[in-house]
């Protein structure tokens, strides 16, 4: 497996989840209904091969462990990810925040407000419990790459 | 003496009035306030503050009086020989800590060997790592058996090594397993060791007796005993205090400073650099004092009947792998739900208002042997009831029935 491939794979499933997936957790009413789903997008993302979660691309919450990878396209300045973690909620609202911001460029990803963007998607109350579980660090992360 | 009414008990603590709603298991990582705890340090601030051991003024000599007032509290508790034996911290990571700078040189020459366990909190192996390895003493590990317990026979064999410090915890704040310290102080005393207890979780269990347990330190925090946070104790014999070079230096622990030389001050002031937490040791003093309104006996009893009820509970759920032993369990439950992340469990468990605690519990070389990524802890008190019992594995079946679906 290379990059290459796993950000062939992942692309098109982020495209899905932000089409998709997302207005339909929006309009789920009970937390059951929309934990499933978020569980369910964990599981939609390929996976990433345990010999390629170098430490650098570690991304610590308190209780579990996530790994980004980035690609930039220079020549048409896109930016693309990859994304794994142990824990499949956490992995379900990351998965969330990667498609927001997947394939965009420098400038966008720089003026990007995701906190502002969770809150638009009622999904502000998963960002405000964050500090543990590794989201704002995964936001972080993110900006830091353009 | 008339049965044990939870109720009763419960009404004592204000939090449960502000959440009605959640059913707080997370009692091994801090204990929630009685009122009369809340009251002695409100007090403390709004009628008798004023700075200890040094005020020329009868009001620094009656808030003096009231924090010596709380140590001789607390030694009673204790049953410690002397007064003096009771210095106070921040908490048990501070008396750890200062246990292993100070043992350092005065028992530990380079080349010695110290004994821990493989299931100690992280406060109970970094301070002496830290030191351990500038110093060059060897740190020895008791192993586990395979239901979890302490291999005996190791530890047996491992004192035969001559270890000068021997450190362990009362009660795992892991499994909730009850270690047997009376044997194992036994033990490491006709080794010739200076024997530590770290009882964070061991306190609030039983009321530690420290001449009958007759260890050298005993150490404990506050706030896990529904004290004050930023309070706790090292208790230690009057010989093995003396042994103990202070980790902190400034005011109130010297005799005489000048920059040729300086003298240390008598215990237990010695070991009590800066102004100490004085509200918090009358709010701890309060802790004590109002805990032992109550039967010790049975609060333990009912908190094995939750106990039991709980792991008959979870007998009917599938998918639940149960680290925690049911017998010799001093009230914490350690599980996992299948190969599911413990966030993701815990979690669910949060929608549903059941506070847990999921991961590794400052306990990662406990984790690496049990070859898991963690687990989700609940932890019970005496002010928890059936009705937390039955809530907490309602909300624990609904969290299986998503993650399994
Ligand atoms: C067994 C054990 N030792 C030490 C500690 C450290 O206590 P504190 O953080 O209050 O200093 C804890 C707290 O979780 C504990 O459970």
């Amino acid at each position: 497996m290379t990059l290459e491939q796993l950000l062939a794979d992942t692309f098109p499933v982020l495209q899905d989840i932000q089409q998709t997936d997302l207005a339909q957790l929006q309009q789920e009413k009970d937390w059951q209904s929309k934990y499933r789903i978020l569980m369910q997008l964990g599981k939609k993302l390929p996976p990433v091969p345990e010999k390629m979660k170098q430490p650098h691309l570690l991304v610590k919450g308190c209780e579990s462990r996530a790994w980004l990878m980035h690609y930039h396209d220079k020549v048409a300045d896109k930016h693309f990810f990859v994304l794994d973690s142990d824990a499949r909620i956490v992995k379900g609202l990351m998965a969330i925040m990667l498609c927001l911001v997947n394939g965009m460029s420098s400038a966008e990803l720089a003026k990007f407000d995701l906190c502002h963007k969770f809150d638009q998607l009622n999904l502000k109350p998963y960002l405000s419990q964050s500090r543990g579980n590794g989201l704002t660090a995964m936001a972080e992360r993110i900006k830091a790459c353009c | 003496m008339p049965g044990f009414d939870v109720q009763q008990f419960r009404q004592q603590f204000a939090f449960f009035q502000h959440h009605p709603d959640w059913v707080y298991l997370d009692n091994a990582a801090t204990m929630h306030k009685p009122q009369a705890v809340v009251q002695a340090e409100l007090e403390f601030y709004q009628i008798n503050n004023s700075n200890v051991h040094r005020g020329a003024h009868q009001l620094s000599q009656q808030a003096t009086a009231m924090f010596e007032q709380a140590r001789s509290s607390i030694a009673s508790y204790l049953n410690a020989a002397r007064v003096h034996e009771v210095i106070f911290t921040s908490g048990a990571t501070a008396a750890l800590n200062q246990l292993a700078f100070g043992l350092m040189h005065t028992v530990l020459q380079p080349g010695d060997r110290i004994l821990l366990t493989q299931l100690e909190h992280h406060a109970n192996i970094v301070p002496w790592q830290l030191h351990c390895q500038r110093h060059g003493v060897i740190i020895d590990v008791v192993p586990l058996t395979p239901d979890h317990s302490l291999d005996l026979q190791a530890y047996q064999d491992l004192l035969a090594l001559g270890p000068k410090v021997v450190s362990f915890s009362h009660i795992s704040n892991v499994l909730g397993h009850i270690q047997p310290v009376a044997q194992m102080v036994a033990l490491a005393k006709a080794a010739g060791a200076v024997t530590v207890i770290d009882g964070a979780q061991g306190v609030v269990y039983q009321q530690p007796d420290m001449q009958q347990l007759d260890c050298d330190f005993y150490v404990f925090s506050g706030h896990k005993l529904y004290g004050p946070t930023g309070i706790g104790v090292l208790y230690g014999k009057t010989t093995a205090l003396q042994l103990l070079t202070p980790l902190l230096g400034g005011g109130e622990m010297i005799e005489q400073v000048s920059f040729v030389n300086t003298t240390f001050n008598k215990l237990p002031f010695r070991l009590e650099a800066g102004t100490p937490n004085i509200a918090g040791a009358v709010g701890l003093a309060a802790a004590i004092h109002w805990l032992q309104k109550f039967n010790n006996k049975q609060l333990q009893q009912h908190k094995a009947e939750l106990l039991r009820e709980f792991y008959q509970g979870l007998s009917h759920l599938k998918a639940v792998d149960i680290l925690s032993s049911p017998v010799h369990n001093a009230g914490i439950v350690a599980l996992n739900v299948d190969t599911e992340h413990p966030a993701d469990v815990a979690e669910l468990l949060n929608q549903q208002q059941v506070a847990v605690r999921a991961g590794q519990h400052c306990a990662m070389p406990l984790f690496s042997r049990l070859q898991l990524p963690g687990a989700v802890r609940f932890s019970f008190a005496a002010y928890n009831t059936l009705d937390d019992v039955n809530r907490s594995l309602l909300a624990l079946e609904q969290a299986i029935e998503i993650l399994t679906a």
